[in-house]
Formats: C-alpha cells, sequence, structure tokens
C-alpha cells in the first residue's frame, strides 16, 4: 500500500505555494520589514447601529443644552465620576471609553464626527449592505468595496498567499466577489481534523472530488487551499507581543486571530471583523454608564490591545503600516426613546487607528444639534460621507486612487486630513475591474 | 369597482427595480453548470427540497405513490400538506421516550413556572427552549411529516427571535408550538397576529415598553421590513406632506389608491398602533395597557385608523400589512428561494403571491401557497442552485446514513461550529438563506471537521461515552457481495443520493477506497473494515451532497 509521499496539503498545489512551504521559516516574505505588503487596513463594523452621540458628545454651548434636553437619562454628565472625558473645546468622549481615550491622547487615535451614509434609510440591513457593497442606493452590485479594492489596486505584489481575511464564520458584504478572502475565527480551529492515517488520502480525495468551476466547486478548492497555507504557518500557541491584553469573548479573540494573521505574514492586505450589539433600543445605560459603557470598553481594549500588540513582534512594529477604521451603519435618533435607549438614526462616528492617522482630533465639520440642523428634524446629520474616509485611507495609506473602481458614483474626493500620507489624483474611472490575474492562493493543477 | 382577489401588478419604480437588480446580480454569480451537477429526478428533488434528504427506503415509498413522477409528487405533496394523515408512531414513540416536561405545558404555565416563578434557575429558564431544540432536531431526522419541519425551520427564520433570553426561553414552547408551527399550514395573518401578542417577540423587539410617550419603533420598523411588506418595498425617508400642504403618501399606489411602498412615517405612525402592546406579567397572557397607548388617529400607508380605537389599532395595521401586494410577492419570494433556488424565477413568485393574495381570507391560505410552489414545474426543474445549510447538512448526513441519533454535549457543540446554532440568531433578519453565506471557507471547513469527527472511531464503533446514542454503523448496511471498490462506492451513491456520482467525484471515491488496488477486484475484508466509514465520511464532504 502506498502512502502520500507529504503531507496532503501538497497534493496538487501551485509551485508557489511548495515553494514556500518547503522553506524552513514559517514568514512567506522574509522579514517583516521586507514583506511586501507594506500597509494593512482592519474594519471593524460595529453591527447594529453605534450610538455615536453618547460616545463623542457636545459638552459645552449650545448643543450641549439641546443634548440635555433631548437624552435627560442618557446624557453623559460634565462633572462627577462619569464625566465626559474631554476631546477639545466642544466635544467629549463618554467615560466608558477610557482605552480609546488613551490612544486618542497619545495621537493614535482619529474621531471623524457626523460621518456616514447619505442614503435615506433607517434600515439595518439596507444600510449595511449600501456601505459594505461601497455603492449607496444600490444592491445590486456583486462584489463589495474591499473586494473592489483588491482587484484594482495596482502596487500590489505579484504574489500573495492570504490578502484578505474575514475573522468569523461568515463572509461581510464589503468582500463580496472576493474569491481569495478566507475567513476563520482563530487559527486553532482551521484544521481539517481528519484521522491520522486516512486524512491525508481523504484530502487527496477532496481536490480530486472538486476540481471544477461551479461556485460550489471554488469555494471548496479555495477553503482547502487555505488550509494549507494556515495549518502549515500557524504556530500553534500564540503570545501576544509587549504583554498586551485582549478582552474575553469574541471581539478579543477576532481581533487577536487579525494579530496572528498578520505576524504569520502571508501577505494580509485587508481584515474585517465585527462587534454587534449596537442596536440599543432599549436601556443602553444613565449617565455615562451601563451598557454602552461596557460595549465601550470592549471596543477600546480590544483596539488598544491590538496595537500594542503589533506594536513588537519580536522587534518590527508591524503598527506603523497599520489602519484600523471602525464604523457602523447609521447612528441613533437624537431624542431618547422612553425604554432609555435610542432608536434608529443617521450621522455617527467613525474611528481611525493606527501608527500613521493624524490622531488627537476630532474632523470633520460638526453640523449642530438644534432641531433645524438635524436630519429629518429627527437625527444628527452627516457631514462627511462615509467613502470621503475610506478614500482617503485607500490613497494616502494603500496607495490606491482607483475610487470611481471602489466607490462608483463617487466623485469630488479631497481628503479630510484624518491620516498621513501621499496624496494621489483620484481616478474616478468606474470600469468595474475584472478579477486578479495575480497569483494568490495556489490554483489547483492536477 | 376593483377585484378584490386579483393579485395587483408590479410595483414601480423602486421594488420592480430591486427584483431586477437582484435578478441581475445573481444571474452573475457563478452557476452550477452541466456537467457537474445535473438535475436528478423529482422524487429525489422532493425528498431534499421537502424535507431535509431520504432515509433508507424514503426513495421507494416515494415511487410506490405513483406510476409516474407527477403523479408521485402530486400524492407525496398531498400526503406532506396533511401532516395528521401521516403515520409517525416510530417519531412520536421517540420523543416520549425523551420525558420532556416543558412541551406540553400552556402558555400560562410556561410563564408562570419558567420566567417569574420566585427564585427561577437559570435551567427552569432555558427548559422549554433546550427541550424544543432537542425534540426539533429528532423530528427533523425521524418525523415522516418532513415539510412540516422545512417549514417550521423557515417560519422561525422569518419570524426570527432569539430564543435563549430570559423572556423567550422560558415561553418557547409556546411560540414554537402555538406560533409558529400552529400556523404554518394556516393563515398568514393569525400567524402575524400570534407573533404578534407573543411574549418572545414583543420583548425581543422592545414592543413591551412602546408607549405613546416614549415610542419604541423596534417592532414596527421589523414588522415593516422583515415580517410582511420586506425592504424591496420600502421607499426610505421621504415626507408625507405635499405641495399644498395635506397629507400625501409619495409611494406609487394600486388601483384602490392604496401606497405600495412603505416610507419611515408609516412606521412611525404604526408604532403609535402598538402602544400599549405588552405582557400581563402575572399570567403571561397578551396584555393591552390603554392607559400608554396613542389615542389620537394615525394614518399608516395612507390609511387612517378612528381615533379610541385602543387594541384595534395595531390590529388595523396588521390587517393592512398582511393584505399587501407587497406582503404577498416579498412571502413568497422568500418561500420560493427556501423551496427552491436562491433566486427563484419571477414567474413561479407571481404565480405564488397570487394565491396569497387571493387566499388571504382562507383558513388554509399557507397551505395552498405552499402547495403552489411545490408543484410547479420550477419546483422540479431546479438543482444545483442551493448549498444545503448546517440544520440540512447534519440532518441529511444522519438520515441518509441511517444513524442511531440522540442529542448529547458534543453533538450539540460540534453543531454549533457549524454556523446555524439553532434560535440563536440575534439580528432580527433570521440565518441567510443564500448561498454565497454558506460557501465561504469557515462553513466549508466546518462540514469537514464535523464529517471526520463523526466518522471517528468512537462513533462508528467502539465504546466511548456516546456509543448509544450516536451511532453510525457503516459495515453492517454494506451488503456481504459487494466487495470491491468499484461496487461500494456505486452501492453507497444509490444508498446515500438516490443516484451515481458524476465521474469526476466517483472515480476520486474509487481511488480512495481501493487504495491502489486494482478497483474492480474484491477487497480484502480488513480494508473494507478500516476504510469504509472514510469513504462514507467523503460521500457526506462530496459536492454531489451538498446541493439542494
Amino acid at each position: 500500500m502506498f502512502k502520500p509521499s507529504r503531507r496532503g496539503f501538497l497534493v496538487g498545489c501551485s509551485a508557489a505555494i511548495a515553494t514556500w512551504a518547503s522553506g524552513l521559516s514559517f514568514t512567506a516574505f522574509g522579514s517583516a520589514g521586507t514583506e511586501p505588503n507594506q500597509e494593512i487596513l482592519v474594519v471593524v463594523f460595529l453591527r447594529g447601529g453605534v450610538d455615536g452621540l453618547n460616545i463623542v458628545l457636545p459638552i459645552a454651548g449650545e448643543d450641549r443644552a439641546h443634548y440635555e434636553a433631548r437624552r435627560p437619562r442618557l446624557a453623559v454628565p460634565l462633572t462627577g465620576a462619569n464625566a465626559a472625558l474631554p476631546l477639545d473645546a466642544r466635544l467629549g468622549l463618554h467615560p466608558g471609553a477610557t482605552a480609546l481615550y488613551g490612544l486618542y491622547q497619545e495621537q493614535k487615535l482619529a474621531i471623524v464626527h457626523a460621518a456616514g451614509l447619505t442614503s435615506d434609510t433607517r434600515s439595518h440591513f439596507d444600510a449595511m449592505q449600501f456601505m459594505e457593497l461601497g455603492t449607496p442606493d444600490s444592491k445590486s452590485s456583486t462584489t463589495g468595496w474591499l473586494t473592489r479594492h483588491l482587484r484594482s489596486a495596482s502596487n500590489l505584489p505579484a504574489s500573495l498567499i492570504v490578502p484578505a481575511l474575514a475573522v468569523g464564520n461568515l463572509q461581510p458584504s464589503s468582500l463580496l466577489g472576493n474569491r481569495q478572502s478566507i475567513g476563520m475565527t482563530t487559527p486553532n480551529d482551521f484544521n481539517f481534523g481528519g484521522h491520522w492515517e486516512f486524512g491525508d488520502w481523504q484530502r487527496v480525495a477532496l481536490r480530486k472530488m472538486y476540481d471544477g468551476s461551479s461556485w460550489l466547486h471554488q469555494a471548496a478548492l479555495q477553503t482547502m487551499d487555505a488550509l494549507d497555507v494556515v495549518e502549515r504557518a500557524n504556530p500553534g500557541t500564540y503570545a501576544p507581543g509587549n504583554g498586551a491584553v485582549y478582552p474575553n469573548g469574541s471581539f478579543g479573540r477576532s481581533l487577536q486571530t487579525v494579530a496572528q494573521v498578520i505576524r504569520m505574514q502571508l501577505g494580509l492586505q485587508v481584515a474585517t471583523l465585527d462587534l454587534g450589539g449596537w442596536d440599543t433600543h432599549e436601556y443602553q445605560g444613565d449617565g455615562g454608564t451601563g451598557y454602552l459603557s461596557d460595549k465601550l470598553k470592549e471596543l477600546g481594549q480590544g483596539i488598544e490591545a491590538l496595537l500594542l500588540d503589533l506594536s513588537n513582534d519580536n522587534g518590527t512594529d508591524h503598527t506603523r503600516r497599520l489602519t484600523v477604521v471602525v464604523m457602523s451603519e447609521f447612528g441613533r435618533s437624537f431624542q431618547e426613546n422612553a425604554s432609555r435607549g435610542t432608536d434608529h438614526g443617521h450621522g455617527n462616528i467613525m474611528l481611525v487607528a493606527g501608527g500613521a492617522v493624524n490622531g488627537g482630533r476630532v474632523h470633520g465639520e460638526w453640523p449642530g444639534l438644534a432641531t433645524d440642523q438635524l436630519y429629518d428634524r429627527r437625527d444628527l446629520a452627516i457631514t462627511t460621507d462615509y467613502r470621503r474616509v475610506l478614500s482617503e485611507i485607500l490613497i494616502r495609506r494603500l496607495g490606491n486612487p482607483q475610487l470611481g473602481a471602489v466607490f462608483p458614483g463617487y466623485r469630488s474626493y479631497t481628503p479630510l486630513g484624518v491620516v498621513q500620507g501621499t496624496d494621489l489624483n483620484p481616478d474616478y474611472t468606474e470600469a468595474t475591474p475584472a478579477p486578479s490575474q495575480r497569483i494568490y492562493l495556489p490554483a489547483v493543477q492536477n | 369597482m376593483t377585484d378584490n382577489s386579483q393579485l395587483p401588478g408590479t410595483v414601480e419604480p423602486r421594488s420592480a427595480q430591486r427584483v431586477a437588480e437582484r435578478a441581475l446580480q445573481w444571474s452573475r454569480v457563478g452557476r452550477a453548470v452541466g456537467e457537474e451537477v445535473d438535475l436528478p429526478a423529482p422524487e429525489i428533488i422532493a425528498l431534499n427540497r421537502m424535507g431535509f434528504g431520504p432515509r433508507p427506503g424514503d426513495l421507494e415509498a416515494l415511487s410506490a405513490l405513483g406510476s409516474d413522477s407527477t403523479a408521485r409528487l402530486q400524492a407525496y405533496v398531498d400526503q406532506q400538506l396533511n401532516p395528521e394523515s401521516i403515520d409517525d408512531s416510530t417519531c412520536d414513540a421517540l420523543l416520549a421516550a425523551q420525558a420532556f416536561v416543558t412541551l406540553g405545558k400552556s402558555r400560562q404555565q410556561l410563564w408562570q413556572e419558567h420566567v417569574v416563578k420566585e427564585g427561577v434557575t437559570w435551567e427552569e429558564r432555558m427548559q422549554p427552549v433546550a427541550e424544543t431544540l432537542r425534540a426539533t432536531f429528532l423530528r427533523a431526522i425521524y418525523s415522516k411529516r418532513q415539510l412540516v419541519e422545512v417549514l417550521a425551520d423557515f417560519w422561525h427564520n422569518h419570524f426570527n427571535v432569539y430564543g435563549w433570553d430570559s423572556w423567550s426561553a422560558g415561553t418557547w414552547v409556546h411560540y414554537d408550538r402555538d406560533v409558529v408551527r400552529g400556523n404554518l399550514l394556516g393563515n398568514f395573518r393569525q400567524m402575524l397576529g400570534a407573533v404578534a401578542q407573543s411574549a418572545a417577540m414583543l420583548y425581543y423587539l422592545d414592543n413591551v415598553s412602546n408607549t405613546s410617550a416614549g415610542p419604541n419603533e423596534n417592532y414596527a420598523r421589523e414588522l415593516f421590513e422583515l415580517h410582511t411588506l420586506g425592504a424591496e418595498n420600502y421607499l426610505g425617508v421621504a415626507s408625507i406632506v405635499g405641495p399644498d400642504g395635506q397629507y400625501l403618501h409619495p409611494a406609487p399606489k394600486d388601483a384602490n389608491g392604496h401606497p405600495l411602498l412603505y416610507i419611515d412615517e408609516d412606521i412611525y405612525a404604526a408604532t403609535q398602533c402598538f402602544t400599549g402592546w405588552r405582557i400581563n406579567t402575572e399570567s403571561g397572557d397578551f396584555q393591552f395597557v390603554d392607559s400608554v397607548h396613542a389615542k389620537y388617529s394615525k394614518i399608516v400607508l395612507a390609511q387612517a385608523t378612528p381615533s379610541g380605537a385602543g387594541v384595534q389599532d395595531g390590529e388595523f395595521v396588521l390587517d393592512l400589512l398582511a393584505a399587501h401586494p407587497g406582503t404577498a410577492r416579498y412571502l413568497c419570494r422568500k418561500l420560493c428561494r427556501r423551496l427552491i433556488a436562491d433566486d427563484p424565477p419571477e414567474a413561479i413568485v407571481e404565480a405564488a403571491a397570487a394565491v396569497f393574495y387571493s387566499q388571504r381570507e382562507a383558513p388554509d391560505q399557507l397551505k395552498q401557497v405552499v402547495r403552489t410552489i411545490l408543484l410547479s414545474p420550477e419546483f422540479r426543474a431546479t438543482w444545483g442552485e442551493k448549498i444545503k445549510r448546517p440544520l440540512e447538512y447534519t440532518c441529511s448526513l444522519l438520515r441518509a446514513s441511517g444513524a442511531n441519533f440522540a442529542w448529547s454535549d458534543s453533538f450539540r457543540y460540534r453543531y454549533d461550529a457549524l454556523g446555524q446554532a439553532f434560535y440563536s440568531w440575534r439580528p432580527p433578519d433570521g440565518y441567510p438563506d443564500r448561498k454565497e453565506e454558506w460557501s465561504s471557507t469557515m462553513p466549508m471547513l466546518q462540514r469537514w471537521r464535523f464529517c471526520n469527527w463523526l466518522m471517528d472511531g468512537w462513533r462508528v464503533g467502539g465504546e466511548g461515552a456516546d456509543k448509544d446514542t450516536l451511532r453510525i454503523d457503516c459495515r453492517s448496511q454494506l451488503p456481504a457481495h459487494i466487495t470491491s471498490a468499484a461496487a461500494i462506492v456505486d452501492f453507497w451513491a444509490q444508498r446515500l443520493l438516490g443516484r451515481s456520482l458524476p465521474a469526476a467525484e466517483r472515480g476520486a471515491l474509487i481511488e480512495f477506497m481501493a487504495g491502489g488496488r486494482n478497483p474492480e477486484n474484491s477487497l480484502p475484508a480488513s480494508q473494507i473494515d478500516e476504510r469504509l466509514r472514510f469513504l462514507v465520511g467523503l460521500f457526506f464532504m462530496a459536492p454531489s451532497f451538498q446541493w439542494r
């Protein structure tokens, strides 16, 4: 009886992977400094519509009075143990967000206020689709905005192993149509789990059974490719750098997975992860305490841990090429409701963290909170299209000026100044880029 | 006068545009192609889409129902649509043997004993949902009333409630038995009303705290967007004030002048209509609290409620929505997506919606709608455009392999990892029902891991802790005279799929089974012993076993 000559992972994979896998190092591209993907974008989506107006809130002037009037119970106080943390002369931060405040003071965190999706919708599902597809008012795109970024960027290296990572069980719409993105909860669960003797043979059979072109065949082949790579690269146990401690729960685990994959150096370009539970129609916490406060701790501590962890990978600081953007489908109603919560609203905050942000500032034009300044006389207005923030990151950090491809229909981009980097002339050509011919994960070769 | 039984024409511009957009969108996504997936016999389609796949003997039983596929399908559909006519004693006995204690309790008993009882423990709170979960799994695997199980899963997702919160968990038996199962072949308006007045939904979407002084729109919004009209009939944020300052609903109208699309203003008005809809915290019954109800007249979809109508305000909204042509189309498109294809042909959606609409007063409205879908030419002409979701995957695997199944914590742990844990989807839209959502890397990999766990030695023989509860005995199901690799693969293809395999799959499986020997010659018994369960595991990982 014969056996596969190598472990199953080498069966049917491309020369590029075989070469990589036969090396002694777990590092795909040599040292971190020479890894071709100089920039990494991590997109954190806060599902449910986060109440940005109670995270970054007015602390002075007329708007403070409007705020206290509309939110008699929810308002974050200006004094006492739960006082707002001052960001600038007008705005303060929710006291639960102390970790974010620390990052803000270290200028590693920038805040954009009154940002968001300008579509007239208060539907979670429509708003998330519009935002993540990058096509406001239309759900007909077969590709997400991150997919189109990866397809249109001309500065990516010819060979990447894991260009996109979706942490969690399901792939977000921002990566729709991307056959190269892999999804995982943690690298440790990302294995075949087969029988010691027959598992490899089963994988040989799987490769052959899925040698076809349908969506299902392609999905399975991609899964097998990802398995091969991650099993090989996964160091098993993971020790965060700098003694970083991720918060308990799935969000902390997801962030750690992102860090782990970055440190595996597989050429990661974009990663997506979710933190849910922001649809606070009820009891979101009075006076700067309670549920929202706890959620902000989880969010802030998570991002803080990610930056801390990645700032020292055996001496390499990955954060200088890392940009984390935090967004949500919409903000919440200015008026608190009778259940001590808030209903679906409009304008919101976006957070941008990393090693090359213009941190320690609240960016964007503040529209005011008087009734006739509100959207639909009800919610915070939007003065910054969310695409403007993302476009700036695309251009200044990721070096991709193909705004027409990534955000079709979006025009007249100007940088807001949220991140550092070189400005490039935006290209508004809307041609939808075809799937790239670059080598990502190996194609099957029998 | 307008004919009230005819489904009004499709709406222009927005929803029609969305339908077209959607059709276009999915036509661009890669399709399964001929050589990789071919259309199975209607009997096989029926067993896989009206149920959780065939058990051994099911295909033969279905074939005995008539002389040709059309007659058989018709007989089978009628049988399944009249579940009480099906002898389900085997499953009933299995359920009885579980000694469940909550499944027979009344709504009031559940509330009093599992929600508000002094000192109620967490286990007591969770017991109704935990027992429902176990019973549902047993039924999906053993019940002969398969269509009921498929539809229960559909409606639980349509009227999604997170089942493991204090309020929902303790009353889950009521929600599952009386609200969902009690209406799934009945009338949609009745089901909608039962949902609206259930403790599970009233707490899940916060309507219990919706008052005139402090409206909470959560329920009203999802009622429009998810339960009835659907996002495809949402016009967005728009004004109801016309050029002359009068009320003017901006949506296109039907022949009676009724708006065909809804806007935010409709949601806000409906929110007011549902103020005061609560639960009596002593009895657990629905309760209308007039003191917090908005008493003035409200205008929803251009129709005004009389002032002072009390609880009838909410009923009025439910009437309006259940009888709306947009609801008929949205619901039928969803049902067709579940029962036929991710992007069902518009013809069958329209045909089903016409029945839904014209039969909206009928006590068996939903039975007629489902019958229309299942007996349509589209039902038997479509295959391979859906992937089994984890529930269908797991149950079809256990059914096809004749597994001896019983619930265990380790099974649950493995099942939940597949990504469709029961009653655990937190947002109100229910688990997604499109192949894109279930064919990315993690869901694919978890299927294989599940098979590998299942085909591990402990579950096919040996003395593991679950030896009496979960067993798949592949060896005893293989007739003694079938001994070559090719014959073994062909036998299991018929046995598990009811048909032969595509060449690529057959070749790979034969090669695995033969292990280097001549595939046409008898294999040593030891090799069959050793490899058979892994071969069966591979069948369950194969493309042919994933389609629906």
